[in-house]
């Protein structure tokens, strides 16, 4: 069973990159100088570079948009970024001491994760303004509560051996993947991370991009038709 | 009167053209849109703020599905799996379905505005369009026969050029032959909201400092028609002769009243001619603003009446004027100057947008009046306008309609409340 996950792993990961790689090519290739915009603030301060920031991390135009969904969204991000880093005792040794310290946070996050997801689900079911979703969208959550909850069933109720997922996982980066003994629930939740992958949305990667352009743009729109 | 496409016959759509549903999709967009392309999370917050949406209850025609459809187009003809396969044909049918998505937007910007992550619609939706007009798969005729219109007449509408200025230029306004300030009227003005930009002159003309104007047969479309269709190939020419003509006549300041027409020549005038422009563009409510302040022209009639100003997507959105005409209100003796719900960068959409207020006529009617209704319903005596395309169509859509208001255009207010001596 390791080797089927093992191989799979490597395989969407390649393709993973290979997407991101023919992502980037592809931006880079278009040079129409015509669809560029002209600039009225050439150089950007270092203020607004700090407000970029902000934007990005504070998912600040989300919460001008919609408060409820702005509460549901960044609770999600933080503890998916919480419990990732959490993960990282899996492909680190040894392990750094702020990974360990993260554990019991992780675990808080490893709760709060499906339920943000079970909120951003309801409140696009419940609100008939959010309607017109499309099926990839229910695919991501209902994949990511599926993933939520399979790691927390094995960190809880189905307990894995964590020494044999660290064999396999560690040994995935040197190509050496450790035995998996028949833990079952840890290989379905593995195989759901995969499947993410390989569904990835690419606008985690590009939305961060327009926010910081999107931020130059509402600085410099006093500049328009205003003296500098 | 003749304007050469100096870009090349790349483009746009010509008769018997047969439709191209192959290629590559990305040639006619920069890099910054195809992350924006990328980067829609399909929330669809922008459907709570979409007039489209407001007036057709339409997910199909909806921001976040013309993304969605156009990335598709991408994936299949220039994705990864491309490498691999055969790149495909796009089915024509799903062609046609976003054409009549792109097109039936008023380019508003609203959803741009609201997105959560920022993408620059406004811009971005004229650009889809031009890959649309470019494969032949746009027929809309009242749009594809701009480009002959414009090369033949100097303006969008076919009229001749000879009627640009005569049936609303004031008798006894005296322009100037050179000056460092200038004024265009722009084609939608001229044509079709003559009130406005006999406002206009009468209050530059009050205002005593000396302005210049070209002849009708040279003040030819500014391009904004053109570039929000999809039709850039003339951008270039129209620009550089419009920009040459005013430079010869010691331009500094180019004055305008049209939101669309000081869109274009302050965002995309610079990127058409290359450079910075000779000349500084100013909006009338700036220009007029100063003066006020100034004391170089005095409101001294009051109007005791509730006003309330629409902003204009492209004025407002577009290029961020939106104080000055609310201080020239305020400055009239006597006014309360109201807001609707939805105003400044957050202003809905009027129904005129997008140039394509003749093809989606119904829309454009229902935008129109839920303007009217607001500003009845908020009691309002009169609503102030400063976009002759809101001006048409917003008159328009008050006829044969249970509700009416007054409609007037700012200037056309000023102008007649200004100090007697000055007029």
């Amino acid at each position: 069973m390791h080797q089927i996950l093992a191989a799979a792993a490597y395989i969407v990961y390649a393709v993973f990159g290979l997407r991101l790689i023919w992502h980037f090519l592809l931006w880079t290739r278009t040079s129409q100088a015509i669809g560029n915009v002209y600039r009225f603030k050439q150089k950007t301060s270092i203020a607004t570079i700090m407000l970029m920031a902000i934007d990005i991390i504070s998912f600040r135009r989300m919460m001008v948009a919609s408060g409820p969904l702005w509460f549901g969204s960044l609770v999600f991000h933080l503890s998916f970024l919480i419990v990732s880093l959490g993960h990282l005792r899996f492909f680190t040794e040894p392990v750094p001491g702020c990974i360990q310290d993260l554990q019991s946070c992780g675990l808080i996050a490893g709760y709060l994760l499906p339920a943000s997801v079970v909120y951003l689900m309801s409140i696009r079911i419940l609100s008939a303004k959010n309607r017109y979703l499309t099926y990839h969208n229910y695919l991501i959550l209902a994949l990511v509560f599926g993933i939520s909850a399979t790691g927390l069933l094995t960190r809880t109720v189905f307990k894995v051996d964590l020494v044999a997922v660290k064999g396999f996982a560690y040994g995935l980066l040197t190509f050496h993947p450790g035995l998996l003994k028949d833990s079952y629930l840890f290989a379905f939740h593995f195989a759901l991370v995969l499947f993410l992958v390989v569904i990835l949305p690419s606008h985690i990667f590009s939305a961060p991009l327009v926010i910081i352009e999107a931020r130059r743009r509402e600085q410099e729109l006093n500049m328009v038709m205003h003296d500098k | 009167m003749a304007i050469e496409d100096t870009q090349g016959k790349e483009g746009p759509d010509k008769p018997g053209m047969t439709p191209r549903c192959g290629g590559s999709f990305t040639g006619n967009l920069s890099a910054m849109q195809l992350i924006e392309l990328d980067a829609c999370s399909q929330c669809r917050e922008c459907l709570n703020v979409c007039p489209v949406q407001e007036v057709t209850g339409n997910p199909a025609v909806s921001p976040p599905e013309k993304i969605r459809m156009f990335r598709e187009f991408i994936r299949a003809t220039a994705g990864l799996k491309t490498r691999f396969s055969e790149p495909k044909e796009i089915d024509r049918r799903l062609l046609e379905d976003f054409v009549k998505a792109v097109f039936e937007c008023t380019t508003c910007g609203a959803c741009g505005k609201h997105c959560t992550v920022g993408i620059y619609t406004q811009r971005l939706w004229p650009f889809l369009r031009k890959e649309m007009m470019a494969r032949g798969l746009v027929d809309y005729t009242v749009l594809t026969d701009m480009p002959e219109a414009i090369r033949n007449t100097g303006n969008p509408y076919n009229l001749p050029a000879a009627d640009r200025y005569r049936p609303w230029l004031p008798e006894g306004i005296f322009i100037e032959e050179r000056s460092e300030t200038a004024y265009y009227a722009g084609c939608t003005g001229a044509y079709t909201a003559q009130p406005m930009v006999n406002g206009d002159v009468r209050v530059l003309s009050a205002i005593g400092e000396p302005f210049t104007m070209l002849k009708e047969e040279d003040e030819v479309c500014c391009g904004f028609p053109l570039f929000v269709s999809g039709q850039h190939d003339m951008l270039e020419a129209l620009t550089k002769r419009l920009v040459s003509a005013y430079q010869e006549k010691g331009v500094k300041t180019l004055v305008c009243s049209c939101p669309c027409c000081v869109n274009i020549m302050a965002r995309e005038w610079p990127v058409f001619y290359g450079r910075e422009l000779p000349f500084r563009i100013m909006h009338i409510t700036q220009f007029v603003l100063n003066a006020l302040k100034q004391n170089r022209i005095r409101i001294t009639s009051e109007l005791g009446e509730r006003l309330i100003y629409h902003d204009p997507c492209y004025l407002s959105r577009g290029v961020g004027i939106i104080e000055e005409p609310r201080e020239i209100l305020r400055s009239i003796p006597g006014v309360e100057l109201l807001e609707f719900e939805h105003h400044g960068l957050n202003s809905r959409c009027c129904g005129a947008g997008g140039a394509v207020r003749k093809v989606y006529h119904d829309n454009a009617m229902a935008m129109g009046r839920l303007t009217i209704d607001e500003a009845v319903a908020k009691k309002a005596d009169r609503l102030v306008l400063s976009c002759p395309a809101c001006y048409g169509k917003v008159n328009e859509a008050m006829i044969g309609h249970d509700r009416q208001i007054p409609i007037i255009d700012i200037m056309e207010l000023i102008s007649g409340l200004l100090e007697r001596k000055q007029l």
